[in-house]
């Protein structure tokens, strides 16, 4: 059956599915969890693995499985067929690769051609990287599809837990649902520069501050 | 269940029981029946009579890549079945006489995949081959709801796949699109809109669900059909009635509301959109808006006023006549009492639009000034939505007070969600300065008299708010208090706020008062009022240490713009600090490190600034600076004695401390300057001498700690400004201490400290310079490359990094030595060692390195040389070998076959400038060594590089005579010249 029944555990179990274009960090993403390893080097996954990761709310332990999918089509394997009886999602981009971003529209419609209405979240992976090119103020694509969208830096566990809790909310239906236990990530392999992400973030402000052009074209891209 | 299906449940699973062996036979057995030629037909009958969804969705998965990859291969016959099996198990009809395959009676994802497998056969064959695909299918929609649903289905994967421009698509694929699209609108759209109203009035009552889906495929195709299908007597009213029906499902009647929202945003000429904005009966919906807030219906009519409202005011701003103008603003007028009302009261997803829509509408006030009394009241519904939206949920309360995790992340997100709003009401402020500052003053006097469950909140939205607005206030009206600033800062300053304890209010305040201080510098008689804020427990002595620790940032730049105004509060000041400055370092309090630059040590910096000041007579001055300096240096001696005793365990927080008392030291010193400690107030600088003869001491006793070596480093580099030459006595010492085993990282902010000592002092730093020097340039040229640093994968670690940055810091370190007059330091006889692979790495350099900029200093370098070394007329040489080094190799290398590279961009202005300083280096190569230097550059050079003779000659004139700027741009097109004859083949390197 295409639910994993492998270690079948007393308590909540969801199947997660993660999407992307290859080379985003979905496996490094999945792997921060120390219940897996996690690689330095790029290994493009071939068809699909799938990692249980467990997690402490307020209401009892819970398990993603999480299906960690191939971005490149050469290894796509079953590919939309991985996200049958998903229950939740994560599509995943590289802020310092623009077409990965665009390519999230196309990620989506093909998961929800197999999923509907799922809870999803966009995660914009790789923020710890000094010249970014898809801004915060760019992401525009999770307003349209009501998604929830979360930065991440998948090196530096930046936010890592984010896109777990939002999904672990929706899945329960409890808006104050909370994580009270940590999970083991492995240790950051970079330290996030908080000093030029706040700079960067002063930079929108005062970008935002300008006054109103008078034309008021969409400033979208 | 034959071999087929039960290899396709093994190929779907991943639950870790199958053996590894086993699933890749599996694998295989099925690509091998991909390739069999009757494919299709298996697909399709496995597809029809299999009851195993994963059996059926591989099949179609397969079909899917058959159709998209290699179509044209299939045969004539076999398209046509597949064709009509297709179609047929859509339409819910038999597929080969007999058999009914109820395919689609089967779950979403079957029937969804099964649409992109018809709607690929649409995107190959609509409307050359297969023509009636559309109108074949509408008389079928009387086969029931399931064939309708699949019908919507189908629909929206044509959207999907093929239409939607949401999606990247190739060029051809557009082409495709378009020819659909057009193909369609002849052919069959006003049947299939037909059919949707048919469809929807029919089932209206008995399948809301359906008529739900069949809005919603409707949706998409609003935006380019024939708008007249849908604004008509017939549709309109239907979809007004569906938004209305009470009993009908919310997810229906926002359907309806959706499709609505796409007619009224279809892209139309202004004119006519007015006229369709005119004739929907929009007021209808209205009162919607004020039923159960948080259901899903009233974020679909907010979407639709929204919508609307930003179209009617598109047309107000795009349409010139006056009747048009009338017309759009009435339209709006009608509708913003709803769209303020929505988002007063609904959830903040709609509330995004909206607040883009309100920038847009306070954006057309600009050109509106005097604002009518309508529009101010809407200001006025906008300062109160602001307002609303930015205020903290009390459920909240406690977390963002201690600042857990759930409250930092509360705030984060408030931090994020304010600053649209921000920016929303600095442009409202702009068009109406007066409603707006009253608002403020209203707030601020509501909040302090709310109930005690709310106020906190409410005192801190509308400190928030007033803290916001002085972005926009230009320094001018601050310091004047124009308008009702006036009354608004006394306000501020005088107010006691019942929730002062609190982190958020506290900091908010403190953050205000700050940012309105230059009203203070003209008002003085409010210092003392300000001065208790910030000293007493609102501020640096408030029990919430975050507070306290950012209230000694802000009061130091308090002291900083009010600066003399306080001389005569010193003693005051100086007092009500004495628990802050001792506690500063203690045991407890360095141990408890908060990230950032908000260490706490700006209280020392604002004492410094003010007992620093020429004002403050010299004896006392001496008794403040002693009074905090000695304690600091007896509590540093006595760390440094018993530093021998120290346990494993000890040892980090004793050097915590340490390096505390530096930071504080060091921030105390900013406030005194050169003049007056060296000049005016020398016992001033003899207690700073003292402090760095202890200082230096930690060096010695804890000689690796790298932390203590960077915090000494920064004093030292404090006390060259503050001391001046009298620093030197302490230099040579202190130079050996921090320069035995450093560390590459270590090395870096060494050469910048002897760079600010040589660009302070120049000359005067010689004798010091030479001495060091030999040392600095063994240890570099022991770790760093000669030439260029490994590239390729697996060499960007942090050692490299490191090791790059220390080469940089070297060819800076080397620049400022040359350009400060003292390039004699490397002829001394322990530095001659040297000469050679300095001048070998700033060669390779100065034709190598990636960064532009750096090869400009390398050449600017060896210029500098050139003149320094090779006077003329030449008698001895001064470095022996140095001038052939330079007519033999520099020349030619750096300023002729570095040039012949095509990465040598002209049009970089980088790349120019370091382009002017080769030319000048010819030139001054001419001037030192005359024909030496032109005819072996003329006669070896410029052969090698197949110079024709005629631009050699050309080019011996231009260097002799006196026009730099025509040697420059003669000799950029010589070597453009030259690039074009060996077309980039001639590789000198």
């Amino acid at each position: 059956m295409a639910l994993p029944n492998q270690q079948t555990v007393d308590y909540p179990s969801f199947k997660l599915v993660i999407v992307g274009d290859g080379g985003t960090g979905k496996t490094t993403f999945v792997k921060r969890h120390l219940t897996g390893e996690f690689e330095k080097k790029y290994e493009p996954t071939i068809g699909v693995e799938v990692h249980p990761l467990d997690f402490f709310t307020n209401c009892g332990k819970i398990r993603f499985y999480c299906w960690d999918t191939a971005g490149q089509e050469k290894f796509g394997g079953l590919r939309d067929g991985y996200y049958i009886h998903g229950q939740c999602a994560i599509i995943m981009f590289d802020v310092t690769a623009r077409l990965t971003y665009k390519n999230v529209p196309t990620w989506h419609r093909d998961l929800c051609r197999v999923c509907e209405n799922i809870p999803i979240v966009l995660c914009g992976n790789k923020v710890d990287v000094r010249n970014r090119q898809v801004k915060a103020k760019q992401v525009t694509f999770h307003r349209k599809k009501n998604l929830q969208y979360y930065e991440i830096s998948a090196k530096s566990n930046y936010n890592f837990e984010k896109p777990f809790l939002y999904l672990a909310r929706k899945l329960a239906g409890d808006p104050a649902l909370h994580f009270v236990e940590s999970p083991a990530l492995a240790p950051p392999e970079v330290q996030i520069d908080l000093a030029a992400q706040q700079q960067h973030e002063a930079e929108l402000v005062a970008a935002a501050s300008q006054p109103l052009p008078d034309d008021d074209d969409d400033a979208f891209e | 269940m034959d071999d087929m299906e039960k290899a396709i449940l093994i190929l779907f699973d991943e639950s870790g029981s199958i053996d590894e062996g086993l699933k890749k036979k599996v694998k295989d057995y099925c690509n091998e029946i991909k390739e069999k030629p009757s494919i299709c037909s298996i697909c399709i009958d496995k597809l029809c009579f299999s009851g195993l969804v994963q059996v059926q969705f591989w099949c179609l998965q397969t079909l899917h890549e058959v159709i998209r990859v290699r179509y044209a291969s299939v045969s004539l016959d076999e398209k046509f079945f597949i064709r009509k099996s297709v179609f047929s198990i859509a339409c819910l009809e038999a597929v080969d006489d007999k058999n009914v395959a109820r395919v689609i009676d089967g779950p979403a994802f079957i029937k969804n995949k099964l649409a992109q497998v018809l709607v690929t056969l649409i995107y190959f064959e609509y409307p050359l081959i297969w023509s009636s695909v559309f109108v074949d299918f509408l008389p079928r929609l009387r086969n029931g709801v399931l064939v309708i649903d699949m019908f919507c289905r189908i629909l929206n994967a044509l959207d999907d796949e093929v239409i939607s421009l949401d999606y990247q698509r190739t060029p051809e694929e557009l082409v495709v699109a378009g020819r659909i699209k057009d193909a369609m609108r002849q052919q069959c759209v006003p049947q299939i809109v037909r059919a949707w109203y048919d469809i929807v009035s029919l089932y209206r009552n008995s399948d809301q669900e359906l008529c739900a889906s069949v809005l919603e495929s409707m949706r998409r195709y609003i935006s380019w059909i024939d708008i007249g299908l849908i604004v008509n007597d017939a549709f309109i009213p239907l979809l007004f009635d569906l938004i209305l029906a009470g009993g009908l499902s919310e997810q229906l009647r926002g359907a309806a509301a959706a499709c609505l929202l796409a007619v009224v945003s279809k892209r139309m000429e202004p004119q006519s959109k007015l006229s369709l904005l005119q004739s929907l009966p929009i007021s209808q919906v209205f009162g919607l808006v004020a039923e159960d807030v948080d259901s899903e219906l009233v974020s679909s009519i907010a979407a639709l006023l929204s919508g609307y409202a930003a179209e009617v005011l598109e047309c107000f701003k795009r349409l010139n006549s006056e009747e048009a103008k009338g017309v759009s603003m009435e339209l709006l007028n009608e509708v913003l009492p709803s769209v303020f009302y929505v988002m007063q009261n609904c959830e903040v997803d709609a509330a995004f639009s909206i607040v883009q829509f309100l920038s847009s509408y306070v954006g057309t006030m600009k050109n509106l000034s005097p604002l009518r009394e309508k529009q101010l009241l809407h200001v006025g519904q906008i300062l109160e939505v602001i307002l609303t939206h930015i205020r903290y949920d009390s459920t909240y309360r406690n977390n963002l007070d201690i600042l857990d995790k759930i409250g930092r992340e509360e705030e984060d997100r408030m931090v994020e969600f304010r600053k649209d709003l921000f920016v929303l009401l600095r442009n409202v402020n702009r068009v109406a300065p007066d409603v707006t500052q009253l608002f403020i003053r209203n707030s601020l006097t509501n909040a302090v008299a709310s109930s005690p469950d709310m106020n906190v909140e409410e005192v801190e939205a509308a400190l928030s708010l007033f803290y916001a607005l002085g972005e926009s206030i230009s320094e001018e009206s601050m310091r004047t208090g124009s308008g009702l600033l006036r009354e608004l800062v006394p306000m501020l300053l005088s107010t006691r706020f019942p929730c002062h304890s609190n982190r958020l209010v506290a900091l908010v305040y403190l953050e205000t008062v700050t940012r309105y201080l230059k009203f203070v510098q003209e008002n003085t008689q409010y210092i003392p009022i300000v001065l208790a804020a910030f000293l007493d427990e609102r501020g640096i002595h408030h029990p919430n240490i975050n507070v306290s620790r950012r209230a000694s940032y802000l009061f130091m730049r308090v002291v900083k713009l009010l600066k003399v105004k306080l001389v005569p509060f010193i003693e005051t000041i100086l007092q009500s600090l004495q628990d802050t400055v001792a506690r500063f370092t203690s045991m407890d309090y360095a141990s408890k490190d908060l990230p950032g630059s908000e260490d706490g040590s700006h209280i020392f910096e604002a004492i410094g600034l003010l007992i620093g000041m020429e004002d403050v007579p010299p004896e006392k001055q001496s008794d403040y600076l002693s009074a905090l300096l000695t304690p600091l240096c007896q509590q540093v001696d006595s760390l440094i004695m018993n530093a021998k005793l120290l346990s494993l365990e000890e040892a980090p927080a004793k050097i915590a401390v340490i390096q505390q008392i530096i930071m504080a030291i060091n921030s105390l010193s900013k406030g005194f300057s050169e003049r007056l400690v060296t000049a005016s107030r020398p016992t001033i600088g003899i207690m700073f001498k003292q402090t760095l003869d202890v200082l230096l001491q930690v060096l010695v006793v804890f000689p690796k700690v790298e932390p203590l070596r960077s915090k000494v480093t920064s004093f030292i580099h404090r006390m060259v400004e503050t001391l001046g030459a009298s620093v030197f006595p302490y230099l040579p010492k202190a130079l050996e201490q921090l320069l035995a085993e450093s560390e590459p990282k270590e090395m870096v902010g060494f050469l910048l400290l002897l760079n600010q000592l040589i660009c302070k002092f120049n000359n005067m730093f010689h004798d010091i310079l030479e001495e060091v020097f030999p040392a600095i340039a063994g240890r570099i040229f022991s770790v760093i490359p000669r030439d260029a640093f490994p590239s390729g994968p697996g060499t960007n670690t942090e050692e490299i990094r490191e090791l790059q940055e220390l080469q940089k810091a070297l060819y800076t370190f080397l620049h400022v030595i040359a350009t400060h007059n003292l390039s004699s330091v490397f002829l001394s006889s322990k530095s001659r060692a040297y000469l050679g692979p300095m001048m070998q790495l700033l060669l390779y350099t100065s034709c190598n390195h990636r960064d532009i900029l750096v090869r400009k200093a390398c050449v600017q370098i060896f210029i500098t040389l050139i003149k320094d070394w090779c006077a003329r007329p030449s008698g001895e040489e001064k470095v022996p070998g140095f001038q052939k080094f330079i007519i033999e190799t520099f020349a030619t290398d750096c300023c002729l076959y570095s040039l012949l590279d095509k990465s040598f961009e002209f049009r970089d202005a980088n790349t120019l400038v370091l382009f002017g300083e080769i030319v000048l280096a010819q030139k001054v190569m001419y001037e030192k060594f005359g024909d030496e230097f032109l005819i072996h550059f003329v006669s070896k050079g410029f052969p090698a590089a197949h110079c024709p003779q005629d631009l050699a000659e050309q080019y011996c004139l231009n260097l002799q005579g006196n026009d730099i700027k025509a040697l420059k741009s003669f000799y950029q097109s010589l070597i453009e010249n030259l690039r074009m004859q060996q077309n980039g083949s001639l590789v000198f390197r």
